[in-house]
Formats: structure tokens, C-alpha cells, sequence
């Protein structure tokens, strides 16, 4: 391949849709490896050595991580080409990668329209790439940032369980939620990437100890006698029904490859928004405790106390909603309210795990839209306030506050745009809902 | 007036690594490091770096807490206490803030019983360097300190008085170097913060004071600041003050309206902590003999003095001394010298008997040469005082000083001094008794105390007849 006109038209993709915050000088291939064909974007929340990560945001512009994340590292152990980090709303505070301090991309299908986010940079890119272009994307997840995007780009976004890969090296949006995963084309290359970034690590505590799995392997095994539960709660009030139509559309293709489904009840998962936005809130409002201006990133003349240097940089850098989540996360966290917001939300946390783990005593999966609406304009995105916004996490908050992996799968289109199918399943299960999107996919 | 003092300790432990990564932990270097040589990506805090527990800092907080009697967690988290501060790699600390490692304890101290509120464990920050002093332009950060193991001791508001607050750090400080958590002579640090109220009075915290020695000045210097605005009449308000140890006096930090909220959560990074009855069993096992065990076999078997036996106890390595010397000389003997002369000889040259540069052998044969009547008390004395200095073997010492018995002709300084106090001889003829003591101390002054007192009076009455 020849890397200097890949990287032109990676900068000629980038001038129109803005899906890169920055692209690396291309390396030469590896020829050995599980991914020594492809080309690999990583979320800039993800650290690259040597290359700026920024999370997105102003704040740490220019900071270049010394050090490597353990799935960049995995990836290159395989052959993989890092081409740039891919654009993503600040830290991941957003639903459509509008809250970027570098540029707003844009979903290729309609240049109008949201990538979805946070991680819109890595599923538009991945949209836009033509077929011939092997590529996947690492994307990241807190509450819904890599299904979201996958969903209004119409590609495939593969969220694993919670400690299955390692997060050392990742920006930290929300530790106890944060999650990193594939964005691709198909279900196959998403398990490819899994089997490559899945396993124990040591630099990360909250890492499970388990032994490495091809989960490219039992892909093609179909789905006869699965079983799948559609919560009617997710297909309910507040979604488009053009998407519910396309979604049940597909539920029915599942059928008809010998699943069975059966609609069930997870009422806990009205509570599950708030509980999200509470803690992850929470967390973040730490996370973000150590950009100051001191250490890395953004700086400025120091003139006055440590304290007011601090707010400065913060007040400069920080976009307007990582300083709305800032101000949520320390309130919800405060003496006083600490027990009425932060450690309750710990126990409704708690209450949805158990919920979701009654129902896989049951199911197989768990089908549902993975958005409750396709791609917005931009100028509808506007419109929105703050709260209208976290509405739309509503479908995916869920399955990431319980840990569980989850996968959206284009399951067809509503008014031209691409709708996601999300299956989720129990924690470690990730081979059942793979399989499972394989059929999907197959049955188009 | 009713005082009452609670006190918190920041106590830095020995563990070969740090308590949140791989970095060798500087406590155990012989010398400073140059600043930030011992610091990692997850010492400075990095973006993208995760803590990873240290599991010798579990077990040496497990020993501890068993040492303080304390009720252990069956499981633990570690939390994050947030705070905007240039020494904070992270803005906030990882600590334990709902559940602790070990709560419920208590130690005696000086016959008293002192409940121990809680054990936990946390991480140090870094070290600012303030340049030109506290009111300087630059202040450097060193981040070697950045994750140093703590772990903190808490009591209950038990103490009534300075001196109880001291006995209980000294009778603490102890209890770690018997553990072997903690090397007082290393750079290790132990850190205080007192809760302090006089009757009448709200409750002040006095931070930073470090060691066992500042902590009766602190307190003493709080209750009399304490004391006197209540004599006036005036408020006591609650507020966080500093222990300046230059001034010798605390100053105001901040009023409670400026109180620090910290809004703890847990610190998802890290996973929860089984406390096993596994581990606490091998905790149990791994604990050597502690210093109250110590003293009580030390009495019983040694058959030391009460007050002899706590002197030598109270140091780890003067006990250990102890037994090896009481192998070769009179234990009693062994034990007195110990707690005497030679605690006073290093105590006033700020040494461990490990840094004194000091021998066991020396001081053996310093003893026997004493057992057997060759040396004197006093010259004695003087003997482990050169050897300190010297750092030479007792018989070298003897010889260059002049300091034994031998090299001595005491008739010749006892016809001296009688030549040259004539009127005292006359008056002891005379039958004044006063005025043998009198000669008897001219003579030990022209010898320097190499003589013998019985001695001398014997040459004396002999001359004088």
C-alpha cells in the first residue's frame, strides 16, 4: 500500500467530515499478524505512544502519552497500521460528537447529519472507508459511545463485557464504566479485533483473569434454537417507530433463522438513566480533578495562587459540557447529598445488574433498538437541551451500567438512514451475540 | 481545665515498592534520590496510567491493626478524597474513607487504655519544594514522595494530656519497629495531625507534626493559646491550625467555614479487597514478639526492673543489644548500662544504636572490664561516650584517655592534695568528718574520676595517720 497517498486521502476524508483529531504518519506494515491487513483508527480518549491524545478536548492538547495503551499494543503485536485517533465528543460527554474541541464530524450517509457519539469519529470513519480498505476502529464505551455511533453510521459496534479488555492507557471518562471496543464494517472483523485486545492485564485491576478466545470461531453456527427476549420497555414510548418497525423487522429475520423470542419486562430500566448519569458523572468529575495546567495539555502564564491559575485553565480549556458533568458529578457527591444521589445510584446500579442477570437465566440474548431514533441534523441537535440529550442514552445506559456486552448490528433503514439492532447478552457471553449478529448480517 | 486530644497518624512504610505501582519505594535508599528519579508515568498522574495495589502494604496494614487489636474488614475498598492541590498528582488521594482495613482497637500506654479508631491505607503525595521559603516565587514539585505507602492511625479522643499524647506515639513508633513496618533511623516519616479541645472550648486540629518529640510542644503550646482566650473570655473557634516547629508555636490554616469538603466516592480503578481469615491467620503467624511481651518476659526471666526493663524494650534494637550482652555479663548490669549511660549517649547524639557505628563486642568488654573492677563508673561512662565519637574498641579508648585503673599511682595524688589543703587535713585530725568528703573530691577531680572513690578515702586515712 502506498502510505502517502493513504494518508492524503485519509486528509482530503478528514477536510470534509472531520472524523480524525489526528492523523499519524503512516507505518509500514507488519507483514506477520492477525491484523497485518488492516488499518486501525483509535479513539483519541485511547493513548497511542508518541502520538497526541487528547480525549478529545482542549485541555490536553499536545499531550503525548509516553507510555502505550495495552490494546494499541495488542493490535500492533498483530500487524496493525495505526492511521490517527478518530474524534469523539470531550472525555465522551455527548450522545452526537458535537462536544469536540476539534471539530464536529459528520455522518457520511448525510454530511447534515450526527456520526453519534461519543465515539462518532471511529464509526463515521469506518462507514466512509470504501470496501477495499481493510480497517477497523477501536471505540470506547461509558454508557452507550460505541453501539450509538454504530447505530447512526451503520456499521457494526462491538461494546464487550466490563474487564474483558484492558483499559490501561485509556483517558478515564467513568472507571467503573469505561470500556474499550471494536467499531467495523462486519461482525467478523469486530471478532477479530476482540480476540486480538481481549485478555487479562496485569496494569489493570479491574481486568479478568481468563484465558484468551477466538471469537471469530463459532460465528457461523447460527441461531437455531436461541433464545431472545425483547424488553418491551425499549420498544416502548420515546422511540421512532420506524426504527421499533425495522428492529422488529429484524427480530423476525432471527426468527426465521430458527430463534426464538419471547418479549419480557426490565422495569428497572427507567431508574437505570439516572443512576448512569449519576455516576458516571461522579467519576468523571475526579477523572477530571487533575487537568490544571500543570503536569501536560493546555498551560497558561502562571501569575496569581495555584487556585486561581487552576480554575483559569479549566474555565479555558474545559468545553461547556465537561463543565456541566463536572458540576453534576461533584454535587451528586458532596456531604449532604452524597447518600441521597451518589451511594444510591450505587445501589440502583446494583438493582439493574440483578435484573438483567434474572433474565439471561432465561435468554440468550436481549434484543432491542440500539437508539431510539436515527441520525439527527445537527440543527436539531441544537435544539435539544442537556436533558434531552441524556434521553437519548435511554436503550444503552442500561447494558453498560450492569457491565454486560452488547452489539449493534444494522438491522435496515428508516427515512435513508441506518438503523441498529442491539443485542446484548450475559457478562462473558460475547460469542452468543457475535453469533448472533453473523446471522443478522447474513440474512440481509 | 479538662483537656481532651485525639490524634491521627501518617505513618510511611517500608515496602520495597510503592502502593500504586512498580516504583522502588525511596523510604529504603540510603540516600535521598534526586528529585523525581523515582517516579512513573503513575506517580506523575498521567492521563491513561491505573493504579495497581501493592499487596505488601495489605499485609503490613494487617499486621498493624492486629498489633492495635483491631477488628479487621472482611472486605475493603480503597476511595478517592478529591482536592485541588499542586502536591496532588491527581487532584485527588486514594485512600479508604467507608471502609477501613481494621477499626476498633486499642493500645495501653502508660497504664492507660487508648481505643484506635481505625487503620487505613493510602498514598503519600508529592513533596513541594517551597524555593526562597513559604513565601518564595517557585515552588518545585518532587514527585519521589508520590506514592509512598501510609498507612493511617487513628484514636480516639483519649488522651488528657501532652504527655499521654507523646507516651502513645513513642509506645506506637515502637510497636512499627517491632513489626518491622517501619525504620525510624530511615528517611521514613511519621506525621500527626492532633484534634485538641479544652473544657469551654471548640475542637482545634493541629496538622503537621512530625516525629514523637514536637508532639508535647505542639499540644502544650495549643492548650495554653486555648487556655488564655478562654481566661479572657473570648471564643475558641473551631479551625485547622499548622505546627510550625521553627516558631515553636501553630498557626490558623483555615476557619470551619473553610473546611474541606472532599466528596469521597470509591475508587473504581481499583477492585475490592478480600480480607481472608487466610490472611489474617498468616498475618497472626508472621507477628513477632511485640514490646509489651517483650517487657514482661524481659522482667520475668532477666528479673530487670520494672522501669529498667521499659527503657530497654522501648527500642528495638537496645532490646536486642540487651539479650545478646546478657549472655556475657550480669543481665541486671547489662540492663542498667543499657538504659543508662549508653540510651543517654546516643539519645544525645540523635542516634539508633544500629547508626552509632557501635559494637556489641565492644560494649561487652566494656562491661566485663567494669564487672571485674578494671574501669570505674565514671571513666566508664566516659568510655562509651569516646567509642561513640571514636568509633573504636573500648581498649584503644582506655589507653589514649588514660582511663584505667592501673596507670594510676594514688598515693602520690593523695599526698598532693593533702600538701595543698592543709587546713582540711588538720580539720578531719581534728574530727570533722565534712572534711574527708572534701578531700576525697579534690582527689577525684585531680584524677578525672579515673580513681576510685573508696579508693581514695582509704589512701587518705592511711596517709593520714
Amino acid at each position: 500500500m502506498d502510505y502517502r497517498k493513504l494518508e492524503a486521502r485519509l486528509r482530503t476524508l478528514d477536510r470534509k467530515y472531520s472524523f480524525f483529531v489526528t492523523i499519524a504518519r503512516p507505518q509500514r506494515l507488519r507483514d506477520k499478524g492477525k491484523l497485518s491487513r488492516f488499518l486501525v483508527s483509535v479513539k483519541d480518549c485511547i493513548c497511542v505512544e508518541g502520538l497526541q491524545s487528547a480525549a478529545g478536548s482542549r485541555i490536553l492538547e499536545g499531550y503525548i502519552p509516553p507510555f502505550q495503551s495495552t490494546v494499541v499494543a495488542s493490535v500492533l503485536g498483530e500487524g496493525a497500521t495505526i492511521i490517527g485517533k478518530t474524534n469523539q465528543d470531550e472525555f465522551g460527554f455527548g450522545t452526537f460528537s458535537v462536544n469536540s474541541g476539534y471539530g464536529i464530524p459528520k455522518n457520511p450517509h448525510d454530511p447534515g447529519r450526527s456520526c453519534g457519539g461519543s465515539s462518532g469519529g471511529a464509526a463515521g470513519l469506518t462507514a466512509a472507508l470504501p470496501d477495499d480498505i481493510l480497517h477497523i476502529a477501536l471505540g470506547q464505551s461509558t454508557g452507550g459511545s460505541i453501539s450509538c455511533p454504530a447505530s447512526f453510521c451503520g456499521v457494526v459496534g462491538l461494546t464487550p463485557t466490563y474487564g474483558l479488555v484492558s483499559r490501561y492507557g485509556l483517558i478515564d471518562y467513568a472507571n467503573s464504566l469505561d470500556k474499550i471496543g471494536p467499531i467495523a464494517k462486519t461482525v467478523k472483523d469486530a471478532a477479530l479485533v476482540l480476540s486480538v485486545i481481549a485478555g487479562f492485564d496485569p496494569r489493570d485491576s479491574t481486568s479478568i483473569k481468563r484465558e484468551p478466545e477466538d471469537y471469530t470461531k463459532g460465528l457461523d453456527r447460527g441461531v437455531k434454537g436461541l433464545k431472545i427476549g425483547v424488553p418491551k420497555e425499549y420498544l416502548g414510548k420515546g422511540v421512532d417507530p420506524r426504527v421499533a418497525k425495522s428492529v422488529w423487522s429484524g427480530i423476525k429475520k432471527l426468527e426465521s433463522l430458527g430463534a426464538e423470542y419471547q418479549e419480557i419486562s426490565l422495569p428497572s430500566t427507567k431508574h437505570a438513566l439516572s443512576a448512569y448519569y449519576i455516576i458516571a458523572c461522579a467519576e468523571a468529575s475526579t477523572n477530571l480533578a487533575k487537568f490544571c495546567g500543570m503536569r501536560y495539555g493546555a498551560s497558561e502564564p502562571v501569575r496569581d495562587s495555584f487556585n486561581e491559575y487552576f480554575s483559569r485553565v479549566r474555565t479555558k480549556y474545559f468545553g461547556e459540557e465537561a463543565k456541566r458533568r463536572i458540576l453534576l458529578g461533584t454535587y451528586a457527591r458532596m456531604a449532604g447529598y452524597r447518600d441521597q444521589y451518589y451511594l444510591k445510584a450505587m445501589k440502583v446500579r446494583t438493582m439493574v445488574i440483578q435484573e438483567f442477570k434474572k433474565a439471561f437465566k432465561k435468554f440468550d440474548v436481549l434484543a432491542a433498538p440500539t437508539m431510539p431514533i436515527t441520525a439527527p441534523r445537527f440543527s436539531e441537535i441544537e435544539k435539544m437541551s442537556p436533558i434531552h440529550q441524556y434521553t437519548m442514552d435511554i436503550l444503552t445506559v442500561a447494558p453498560n451500567l450492569a457491565g454486560i456486552p452488547t452489539l449493534s448490528v444494522p438491522c435496515g433503514r428508516a427515512k435513508g438512514m441506518p438503523v441498529g439492532l442491539h443485542l446484548m447478552g450475559d457478562h462473558l457471553q460475547e460469542e452468543k451475540i457475535l453469533r448472533t449478529g453473523k446471522s443478522l448480517e447474513a440474512g440481509k | 481545665m479538662k483537656v481532651k486530644i485525639g490524634l491521627e497518624s501518617h505513618i510511611q512504610l517500608n515496602t520495597k515498592s510503592k502502593i500504586f505501582c512498580g516504583c522502588a519505594n525511596p523510604v529504603n535508599m540510603k540516600e535521598e534520590p534526586e528529585p523525581n528519579t523515582v517516579a512513573c508515568d503513575t506517580c506523575l498522574g498521567l492521563p491513561g496510567t491505573k493504579p495497581r495495589a501493592n499487596k505488601a502494604v495489605v499485609e503490613m496494614a494487617l499486621k498493624v491493626a492486629l498489633a492495635l487489636n483491631c477488628r479487621m474488614a472482611k472486605e475493603t475498598y480503597f476511595s478517592r478524597k478529591t482536592y485541588f492541590y499542586p502536591d496532588m498528582n491527581k487532584n485527588f488521594q486514594i485512600t479508604q474513607y467507608e471502609i477501613p482495613i481494621a477499626e476498633k482497637g486499642s493500645m495501653e500506654s502508660a497504664g492507660k487504655k487508648i481505643g484506635i479508631r481505625r487503620v487505613h491505607m493510602e498514598e503519600d503525595p508529592a513533596k513541594l519544594v517551597h524555593i526562597g521559603g513559604l513565601g518564595g516565587k517557585h515552588v518545585l514539585v518532587d514527585y519521589n514522595r508520590a506514592g509512598i505507602p501510609l498507612i493511617e492511625i487513628v484514636t480516639e479522643p483519649d488522651f488528657t494530656s501532652p504527655e499521654e499524647a507523646r507516651l502513645y506515639l513513642q509506645k506506637l513508633e515502637s510497636i512499627l519497629e517491632y513489626l518491622g513496618v517501619y525504620d525510624s533511623a530511615s528517611s521514613a516519616v511519621m506525621k500527626s495531625d492532633a484534634n485538641i479541645s479544652l473544657e469551654g472550648g471548640m475542637r482545634i486540629e493541629v496538622k503537621n507534626i512530625t516525629g514523637t518529640k514536637d508532639i508535647e510542644r505542639a499540644l502544650k503550646f495549643e492548650i495554653m493559646r486555648q487556655g488564655n482566650l478562654i481566661k479572657r473570655g473570648m471564643e475558641v473557634k473551631r479551625e485547622t491550625r499548622m505546627w510550625n516547629p521553627d516558631l515553636g508555636a501553630t498557626q490558623s490554616m483555615r476557619g470551619k467555614e473553610e473546611e474541606a469538603e472532599y466528596g469521597y466516592i470509591f475508587e473504581s480503578d481499583l477492585t475490592m479487597l478480600e480480607i481472608s481469615t487466610g490472611m489474617v491467620s498468616a498475618a497472626k503467624k508472621s507477628l513477632p514478639e511485640l514490646p509489651d511481651q517483650r517487657f514482661r518476659r524481659f522482667v520475668k526471666q532477666y528479673e530487670l526492673p520494672e522501669k529498667v526493663a521499659e527503657s530497654v524494650i522501648s527500642e528495638l534494637d537496645l532490646a536486642e543489644l540487651f539479650e545478646q550482652i546478657a549472655k556475657r555479663v550480669s543481665p541486671k548490669l547489662a540492663g542498667t548500662w543499657i538504659s543508662g549511660y549508653l540510651k543517654k549517649t546516643l539519645n544525645w547524639h540523635n542516634l539508633r544504636f544500629r547508626e552509632s557505628g557501635l559494637r556489641k563486642e565492644w560494649v561487652i568488654s566494656l562491661l566485663k572490664m567494669f564487672e571485674s573492677g578494671r574501669i570505674t563508673d565514671r571513666n566508664a561512662e566516659m568510655v562509651i561516650r569516646y567509642m561513640v565519637e571514636e568509633k573504636r574498641p573500648p581498649e584503644k579508648i582506655i589507653k589514649k584517655h588514660s582511663l584505667g585503673k592501673a596507670a594510676l599511682d594514688l598515693d602520690a595524688v593523695v599526698k598532693k592534695v593533702l600538701e595543698k589543703n592543709k587546713k582540711a587535713a588538720e580539720d578531719y585530725r581534728k574530727g570533722e568528718k565534712k572534711a574527708l568528703h572534701f578531700l576525697v573530691g579534690q582527689c577525684m577531680k585531680e584524677t578525672r574520676g579515673q580513681a576510685d572513690a573508696n579508693e581514695i578515702k582509704k589512701s587518705i586515712l592511711r596517709l593520714l595517720k
